[in-house]
């Protein structure tokens, strides 16, 4: 898991700190943005192996990020974080090409399997 | 209460439950990393480790606790989003239960519910049958005495489908048992259990309340 490079975006910034603090305690590369304009960007000049992605964002919403990074075409993997009432966004999101989605609070070992799972799927 | 009132609180409730819930997140990703961390430290460079490992596990068991009530409070806000919907009757006793045992936890009165074993489906108003359901089980906790248990069991049969609100006890007034001129619970469950059609019947050598749904198409 070494060379992975893992982006999470979400507003919540100090669980995406967190988060990114376990993953590199696993040795995985990580980084966080808290909207999506930020994301884009560091999609765009350092795309990482699979995007974390939170649905419920302010201003620009976690579909059209998801969409827009379709739109780069770099077939980066993306795994949707939900909460409560976002069932229907996240089936839209799967609808969209995610690779999966996980539900918050996260059960990190799952999410771990999850990104493993992602990546060689690739 | 309004509909427009009962949907201003559920709306906010809502709101607050997605924000807790990041909370627990939090908590939990915050208390995982203290944990992976301890992973790695040596009992001889942190003399507390144990203690500090049970302390950790202490934290994870409340938040999962947190993490339980907010979702079963996030679909109790969600109720009054639909007017009428079908709903599993087995579903929604286990949710009033798990919501309300607190209120039972204070007077030493268990709340137990036996689910019917096939699931029972019905359309109806989620919102007025959970209160419904909660008059009778304030009524029960009201004029039980403690150490007694009340039971709220849904069933069908191909002709009806009902609930069976019953309860083990001493009762403190037994002169008065049922008497829905006086008691305000059953005042307020006659209310609405006429708005939603139900039958309700009282049996007070049973110490029961039954309450039989309209069957709708």
């Amino acid at each position: 898991m070494n060379d992975i490079h893992v982006l999470i975006v979400d507003d919540e910034e100090e669980l995406a700190a967190v988060i990114a603090d376990r993953l590199e305690f696993r040795g995985i590369k990580a980084q966080t943005a808290s909207d999506g304009e930020t994301a884009l960007k560091m999609i765009e000049s350092d795309p990482p192996d699979i995007v974390l992605l939170d649905l419920m964002l302010p201003g620009m919403s976690g579909l059209d990020i998801l969409k827009k990074i379709n739109a780069l075409d770099l077939n980066i993997p993306v795994i949707l974080l939900t909460g409560y009432g976002s069932k229907e966004m996240t089936l839209e999101g799967m609808n969209l090409g995610a690779f999966d989605y996980i539900m918050k609070p996260c059960d990190f070992d799952g999410l771990i399997s999850k990104i493993q799972e992602a990546l060689e799927s690739e | 209460m309004k509909e427009k009132e009962i949907a201003f609180i559920g709306k906010i409730t809502a709101g607050v439950t997605h924000e807790v819930n990041n909370v627990l997140a939090s908590i939990r990703e915050i208390s995982g990393l203290l944990s992976d961390i301890l992973s790695i430290t040596s009992a001889e460079s942190f003399p507390r480790k144990e203690k500090f490992q049970t302390s950790i596990q202490k934290i994870q068991n409340q938040e999962k606790r947190g993490v339980k009530l907010i979702s079963r409070l996030n679909k109790f806000a969600h109720l009054p989003d639909v007017s009428s919907t079908e709903i599993d009757l087995n579903e929604l006793i286990e949710h009033l239960i798990f919501l309300t045992e607190r209120f039972g936890r204070i007077k030493n009165i268990e709340l137990h519910t036996q689910p019917a074993g096939q699931s029972v489906k019905v359309i109806t108003n989620p919102f007025d049958l959970q209160m419904a359901l909660f008059n009778c089980i304030e009524y029960f906790l009201k004029n039980l005495d403690a150490g007694g248990k009340v039971f709220i069991n849904p069933n069908n049969n191909k002709d009806e489908i009902f609930i069976n609100i019953f309860a083990e006890g001493d009762f403190i007034n037994i002169s008065q048992l049922f008497d829905d001129s006086i008691a305000e619970e059953l005042i307020v469950l006659g209310e609405i259990t006429k708005s939603l059609n139900v039958v309700t019947e009282y049996d007070s050598s049973k110490l029961s309340i039954k309450l039989t749904l309209p069957i709708k198409k």
